[in-house]
């Protein structure tokens, strides 16, 4: 099952590292992993998507909560939550393609960027899932050149699952 | 995103206290960067210092040396340096002194290879949660990176082992990473803590402030949730409503017992309420072994009669221990017939984690027991426990320890009977690993926490030395006896000359069987008596010759039976270093054994012990089980 973990982290030498050993020691593949400043500068929000049994995430969950820098962690998987992530895609854009991309982007609710020299830069914000089936479907469409995606980040709906110092 | 986290880090060490603390004597006086540390830890309580000099910690070893000089009284040091052989021995004495103490053990070794040196010691002590710090001499902050000089990533190593690592970069906030080392060291589940000085900040000269530490939020929130639990009276009344419903319970208790020196408690509820009493290899003394409700150790190479206990008790409850796999090979088996399961413990990611817990309780033991003891007292409590107790009574009677008694040649059972009926279960008894490990496990006895060094869960070969002079340190006034292996002993002998430069009144005792004799032992039951690399009867050493030449001024080889007492009395009562080397039996084998991936069903119990369940002979375990 696919899990979202977000983690609050305090920004030492080390502490990405030790987060990602905890995964990798148990051959757990992350499948995403987006890291970023909050609203305390000593803190960084770390979300993290893997794909495990529960048991077995909730075993890596216990072992996190371990670690020194790890200021809070939550799985998000069974909360009530919101989740997004960033995409922007390259494409080979002839002119004679523009009008189907166009329609692809309403659908999924993304944007052009720009067009230039027969490039197009195109932006989709959404879950995961959502910009994975856009891939699949622009892929029909039209030549992808290059991908980059920010990797999901997740904040509960409701009361923030963290306390002070960060809260979302 | 990985560098920019390392540059916010030097940004951002963030520390709770920003003013002087007025009422340190020295707040406000200019230090070197090494002086700070040095005075660091003498505000800890540190006593004594292991440690290897080199170039990246020169700065901090002059520090030690002129704070020794400056402070010492009537000629004593306040903190004498220990210098071991290889910096694998400083990691170990200091691992020894904490475990003999319960104080941190401190480490201060060179950058690169001193630091690599001690990785091994720093997992062993997070394998079996041992508070010691570790500073390591790191070259210039401007050079790390650049593949320096006796330059090894030491964050990145240690982060994978230690319970936490700190890289000071910022000289300003040495003092407050050094005091916060010492905090995560000993609190909740305790572990090894690095801390990474580059030697530009031990030379870095400013005002010491005799207080502040790293703000660790996150760590310190979990701690507090912890820490401040106890058992409430209706959690107490469960307990005990629990026990009432219960014909046959059984403690389950480790090393975290005697970590959280919750020994007292553990004893008094056991003896109060009349409940048996198993113990882990790392909790061997948690209960006084020599009493009636003591069962001695469980799981693979366990008494038979503790296993058979666990597996016909009806209330297991597990006390600062982790159903380990060497304890609890088959989780769904062990104790398969205890309608409950009642887990103690500090670390809330050990509840569940094997086996699962039907009422747990996370918090500092002691209080928890007091709470039990003083709860079931004044309710009066009294368990009908009494056939129960006859059983085990029983079961110890017929699945008592044996060996062959017959033989001519020196069996290494009888070694230790004799052994712990000179000490009483009264010394310190530090081990290497492998079959000597378990004898002396099976065979002494412990009345007190503390006494027991032994390399649990890492399995270090070469931790017994090292460890027996740490924990000398630390107990300068009790006997102290390494009981090592020839296997082990090679690992670490160069400490040997460090026993008797301390002139430290260690007994060394090596069972010389030619060999890695567990090893053998496995490949005898599971490998058709190959023994790849692990026959080392074309060996030329002579250890007596090599502890004499290190200037042991007592050092003998045993090899007739009929002289192991005299030879024993001899040797544990000399005033000074001793070193002895038995010549034991090549075949002597550890058992009982359970073997691995097995339950106590397939348990085999030899040639001298009964066997309830009739298994002659072991089941071929599963290859991948086979570890």
């Amino acid at each position: 099952m696919r899990h979202i973990i977000s983690i609050l982290l305090e920004n030492q030498a080390g502490a990405l590292s030790r987060v990602a050993n905890l995964f990798s020691s148990r051959g757990f593949n992350i499948e995403s992993l987006n890291v970023a400043p909050t609203d305390d500068a000593a803190v960084s929000r770390l979300t993290l998507v893997t794909v495990g049994s529960d048991d077995a995430i909730l075993q890596i969950a216990n072992q996190l909560g371990k670690l020194v820098d790890v200021v809070s962690i939550a799985d998000m998987t069974g909360l009530d939550h919101i989740e997004r992530e960033l995409a922007l895609f390259k494409v080979r854009a002839p002119e004679n393609s523009r009008a189907q991309l166009q329609s692809i982007l309403e659908e999924f609710g993304g944007q052009v960027l720009g067009y230039d020299e027969g490039h197009g830069t195109l932006e989709l914000i959404g879950s995961g899932p959502e910009i994975d089936r856009f891939m699949a479907d622009l892929a029909d469409l039209a030549e992808i050149e290059s991908v980059a995606r920010s990797g999901v980040i997740a904040v509960a709906r409701g009361s923030p699952i963290f306390d002070a110092p960060a809260r979302d | 995103m990985g560098l920019a986290l390392i540059e916010l880090a030097t940004l951002m060490n963030i520390q709770d206290e920003t003013q002087p603390d007025p009422t340190h004597p020295l707040s406000g006086q200019i230090m070197s960067g090494a002086e700070i540390l040095v005075q660091v830890l003498a505000d800890e309580g540190v006593t004594t210092v292991f440690g290897y000099s080199g170039g990246a910690i020169l700065p901090t070893y002059d520090a030690v040396f002129r704070y020794n000089e400056e402070h010492a009284a009537g000629g004593v040091e306040p903190m004498p340096l220990v210098v071991p052989a290889n910096e694998q021995g400083a990691g170990f004495m200091a691992a020894g002194y904490a475990r003999a103490s319960g104080r941190v053990g401190v480490v201060i070794v060179t950058s690169g290879p001193g630091a690599t040196n001690c990785v091994t010691p720093v997992r062993d002590c997070m394998a079996d949660s041992i508070p010691i710090v570790i500073i390591c001499g790191q070259v210039p902050t401007g050079a790390i990176g650049t593949d320096a000089f006796q330059e090894a990533p030491v964050t990145a190593i240690m982060g994978a082992v230690a319970k936490h690592v700190l890289l000071v970069t910022d000289p300003e906030q040495l003092e407050a990473n050094v005091r916060t080392a010492f905090e995560i060291a000993r609190t909740g589940r305790p572990g090894p803590v690095v801390v990474d000085v580059p030697k530009d900040v031990q030379n870095w000269e400013g005002p010491f402030r005799g207080e502040g530490r790293l703000a660790i939020p996150g760590y310190r929130q979990r701690l507090e949730a912890v820490q401040g639990n106890t058992l409430s009276e209706e959690r107490c009344a469960e307990f005990f409503a629990m026990l009432g419903e219960s014909k046959r319970p059984l403690i389950y208790a480790g090393g975290g017992v005697i970590k959280a020196n919750g020994s007292p408690g553990l004893r008094a509820l056991a003896e109060t309420f009349e409940i048996p009493v198993v113990t882990t290899l790392m909790g061997l003394g948690c209960m006084d072994t020599t009493r009636p409700l003591s069962l001695h150790m469980l799981g693979m190479h366990g008494t038979a009669y503790a296993n058979y206990a666990v597996d016909d008790c009806d209330l297991l409850i597990a006390m600062g221990a982790r159903f380990d796999d060497r304890v609890a090979g088959v989780p769904a088996a062990f104790a398969a017939k205890a309608r409950r399961v009642l887990h103690f413990d500090i670390d809330p990611s050990e509840i569940s984690k094997v086996k699962r817990a039907d009422w747990h309780y996370v918090g500092p033991m002691q209080p928890a027991l007091d709470a039990l003891v003083a709860h079931g007292s004044s309710m009066g409590f009294s368990g009908d426990f009494s056939d129960w107790h006859d059983e085990t009574a029983n079961l110890k009677s017929t699945y008592a320890l044996n060996y062959d008694r017959e033989s001519e040649l020196v069996q290494p059972h009888y070694v230790l009977e004799t052994m712990n009926r000179i000490t009483g279960g009264e010394a310190i008894v530090s081990t290497g690993v492998g079959q000597h490990q378990m004898w002396a496990a099976q065979y002494c006895d412990f009345r007190e926490p503390r006494l027991w060094l032994t390399s649990g869960s890492m399995g270090t070969m070469g931790f017994g030395l090292p460890a027996a002079i740490g924990a000398q340190f630390a107990c300068p006034d009790k006997l102290v006896i390494d009981v090592d292996g020839d296997g082990s002993m090679r690992m670490n002998l160069g400490e040997l000359e460090t026993v008797t430069t301390y002139d430290l009144p260690i007994k060394v005792m090596v069972l010389n069987n030619y060999g890695d004799g567990m090893v053998m032992q496995w490949q005898r039951l599971f490998f058709k008596g190959r023994l790849s690399g692990s026959d080392k009867s074309l060996h030329k050493k002579d250890f007596v010759k090599g502890a004499e030449a290190d200037g042991f001024p007592w050092a003998k080889r045993l090899d007739r039976k009929e002289d192991v007492p005299r030879i024993l009395e001899e040797f544990l009562g000399f005033e000074g270093p001793a070193f002895l080397e038995v010549i034991i039996d090549k075949e002597a084998g550890v058992y009982p054994m359970v073997g691995p991936g097995l339950s106590y069903r397939d348990m085999i119990t030899g040639d001298f012990i009964p066997n309830r369940y009739g298994a002659e002979e072991p089941e071929e375990p599963d290859a991948s089980e086979m570890f």
